[in-house]
């Protein structure tokens, strides 16, 4: 291969992707509206978190629940046990309060009853809030009566970790595995997805520049001053490119939409839009709807994710899984006579790709099934699953294997698509069929 | 010699393109390509430019074989040619000039000037959509030849274009022929291979039909026919085994015939005397190309 010539293919393939119109639209589109979601999103976060109700707690426990009782975004709670219930209930308004809530003294059987009076409709997750917290302070309490048995707690928090994948309110708001595991599947399925558009994305693209040079006869005037494979490769690379300054530039945008709309906007209740794409960066969709606002648990699970290996190995796997599927895409390119002929052809590629995908949303079920395992090995859907794996912790070796599997897949079917492109650009009329694609592949 | 080739067989598949076939291309000189649809040109050429690998069989570039650097210095016009509809006329000359290995200021130059010689410097800026098919043709043809090939493979460069735009291009191949360049011309278009083909190959079938110079080819089939102006009271009668009278035209008392001749010219004219017609002229014909080539393929043979 000729250097010169390549990256004249490299330039002209880059340089008119980049200038047309639909790459201009995209490229602004995309951040504009993940901006405004951001922007919409931390809003609607802050706007929660300025309405904390004041509940005014008297607790007859003696202090056994109370502590239990934990600020959070939506609730500050004030200890007023010492003073008369009927005196705060009248004056609720008064003393700037929204909730007050009685805790019974504890019954025969170790338990209490709540009461809860408020001027206003409490929102929707108080009840539940307070029911977990509290519960939780009885169970701890309970648990202290059995001073003969030792490690109660511990044994009660394994039993619990058995049953707790249906209770999920009662795990959100303490226990963190649950958390962690939204955290965990939010992650992987954005990565999966991520990675599944961007092949989809820029390897369709290589296969429409393939078929319009085709269509348009270039190729015929092109192939005398370079090598089919200057032709291939020099496109693939263009292309990517192209994909890597969409990337690039869709980040630029997206923050410098979101700090423009901040600043035009004054800030979020005097803080600052850094602290702003902070919590933007942490708490996703999950911050908002944790009915606890435990931003703690999420930036702590986010912290544990290995992420410069998930850094390293979305690019290795970008790389390897464009590189698989853009030559591909290009031989099936090669074969057809303009774009609407490419629906059957096209099968085999999107096909695995779809299946990647669906695993992904499979995966954090049971991130360590034998299917999820193989799919993760298996070239073609690899580049997808292992980067949705990768959350959960993957064995070395795993990575190692998957990525070695996947680069020898890429120079075979490289070389492959190579040789087929080479015949079916110069090959016109009739529609070509798999059988064809295989003969040319022989063809010396 | 600028090109030669050896033996050259390919197929594909079952179907056999080229067969046995040899050719001398000089040098210097413009080589014409002749043969019906499906032949076997398109194939040799693509052969040639190294596109397609024959089965067997070697090409000679200036009697070494030809090397893909031999390649990248032809300027080759296939038949089936596009630009790019969405690109600038401009930055598409560049790219295929870039491509030929041109640097980005000999390129500039050289195709400024092209474009000058043909008047279409307006273009420049223009989408290749926006052009006409003769204009785009236009920018073909500079795009093949800007970084001056020494062998140039012109595949009907004439289609698409108007008689006035036809003749540009033709004074533009004769001048490059005259800069020193070898031109392989392949056209249906027989006044052109007339007026341009020091010498041309006819392929038939896969099969070499013909090739040497145009003028011995084209006399090398006319030694039979001639054309005969005479004056006589009644026309003029076949002789069986000397010569026979195809047509004869008679135009204020003078005949016009056209003779097929079996013997030589000076039996025949002797013959002719013989029957006490008066001549005025007596003329060999050299047949057109176009008959030829007619002739050669639907197999009527010498």
């Amino acid at each position: 291969m000729n250097f010169k010539t390549i990256s004249t293919v490299i330039s002209r393939e880059y340089t008119t992707k980049v200038r047309k119109k639909s790459f201009l639209l995209t490229t602004l589109i995309v951040p504009i509206v993940i901006g405004l979601g951001l922007f919409i999103m931390i809003q609607l976060m802050s706007s929660i978190g300025t309405r904390a109700q004041k509940v005014a707690v008297i607790d007859h426990t003696g202090g056994i629940v109370l502590p239990y009782l934990k600020d959070n975004s939506a609730n500050t709670y004030l200890d007023y046990s010492n003073e008369q219930e009927a005196e705060i209930k009248g004056n609720l308004e008064a003393r700037e309060l929204d909730v007050l809530l009685v805790i019974s003294e504890l019954d025969s059987l170790n338990s209490v009853s709540l009461q809860a009076y408020s001027r206003k409709p409490l929102n929707v997750e108080f009840s539940s809030i307070v029911n977990n917290q509290v519960n939780e302070a009885i169970e701890a309490y309970r648990i202290s009566t059995y001073k003969d048995i030792e490690n109660l707690r511990q044994i009660i928090d394994d039993v619990r970790s058995n049953v707790s994948m249906t209770e999920f309110l009662l795990d959100e708001s303490g226990n963190e595995s649950v958390s962690e595991s939204g955290v965990y599947m939010a992650i992987s399925m954005v990565m999966g997805i991520f990675i599944f558009l961007f092949i989809t994305m820029f390897g369709t693209m290589v296969m429409s520049s393939v078929i319009e040079e085709k269509s348009s006869r270039v190729v015929e005037v092109l192939i005398s001053s370079a090598r089919s494979t200057e032709l291939m490769f020099g496109k693939i690379i263009g292309v990517a490119l192209v994909a890597l300054t969409q990337f690039l530039l869709w980040i630029v945008f997206t923050v410098g939409i979101f700090v423009v709309l901040s600043a035009v906007s004054g800030g979020f209740g005097g803080a600052d839009a850094a602290a702003m794409m902070e919590m933007a960066g942490t708490g996703d969709m999950a911050a908002v709807t944790a009915q606890g606002g435990d931003a703690a648990v999420i930036v702590s699970t986010i912290a544990k994710i290995p992420w410069g290996t998930m850094i390293l190995s979305f690019i290795v796997y970008f790389v390897l899984g464009y590189l698989l599927y853009s030559s591909m895409f290009a031989a099936i390119g090669s074969a057809v006579d303009n774009e609407s002929d490419t629906q059957q052809l096209q099968m085999p590629l999107t096909i695995p790709l779809m299946i990647g995908y669906m695993i992904v949303f499979f995966a954090f079920k049971n991130p360590d099934s034998a299917t999820v395992f193989w799919s993760s090995m298996i070239p073609f859907t690899s580049p997808i699953v292992m980067l949705a794996r990768i959350p959960y912790g993957v064995p070395a070796w795993e990575l190692v294997t998957s990525i070695l599997i996947l680069l020898l897949t890429v120079v075979a079917l490289a070389w492959a698509s190579a040789k087929i492109y080479r015949v079916g650009i110069l090959m016109y009329g009739k529609k070509s069929s798999f059988k064809d694609l295989w003969n040319w592949l022989r063809q010396k | 010699m600028i090109i030669k080739t050896i033996d050259i067989c390919k197929s594909f598949g079952e179907k056999v393109a080229l067969d046995h076939l040899s050719l001398d291309i000089p040098d210097g000189k413009i080589f014409g390509l002749l043969g019906p649809n499906g032949a076997g040109k398109t194939t040799l050429i693509r052969i040639i430019n190294r596109i397609t690998i024959p089965n067997s069989g070697q090409v000679l570039f200036k009697d070494k074989p030809i090397t893909q650097e031999d390649v990248m210095r032809i300027g080759y016009l296939p038949e089936e040619r596009g630009l790019y509809r969405k690109m600038k006329v401009g930055d598409q000359a560049m790219y295929f000039a870039r491509l030929k290995g041109m640097s980005r200021g000999d390129a500039m130059d050289a195709l400024k000037d092209w474009f000058v010689r043909f008047g279409i410097e307006s273009w420049w800026n223009k989408k290749v959509e926006e052009l006409s098919k003769g204009m785009a043709q236009k920018v073909q043809f500079i795009t093949t030849v800007v970084h001056k090939p020494s062998l140039m493979i012109l595949d009907e460069p004439f289609s698409g274009f108007d008689p006035v735009n036809a003749e540009v291009i033709r004074q533009e191949i004769l001048r490059l022929k005259d800069e020193g360049a070898s031109i392989i011309l392949s056209t249906h278009n027989m006044e052109s291979v007339e007026e341009l083909c020091d010498s041309i190959a006819l392929v038939n079938n896969s099969k070499l039909v013909v090739t040497g110079a145009t003028d011995q080819i084209r006399r090398s089939y006319g030694d039979s026919r001639v054309e005969l102006v005479y004056t006589a009271d009644a026309a003029l009668e076949s002789v069986p085994g000397v010569f026979t009278v195809d047509s004869d035209i008679i135009e204020a008392g003078v005949h016009t015939a056209m003779l097929r001749l079996d013997k030589t010219a000076n039996e025949a004219l002797a013959a002719i005397l013989g029957t006490g017609v008066a001549v005025r002229s007596f003329r060999e014909l050299i047949p057109r190309m176009n008959d030829i080539f007619i002739r050669l393929v639907t197999g009527e043979g010498r």
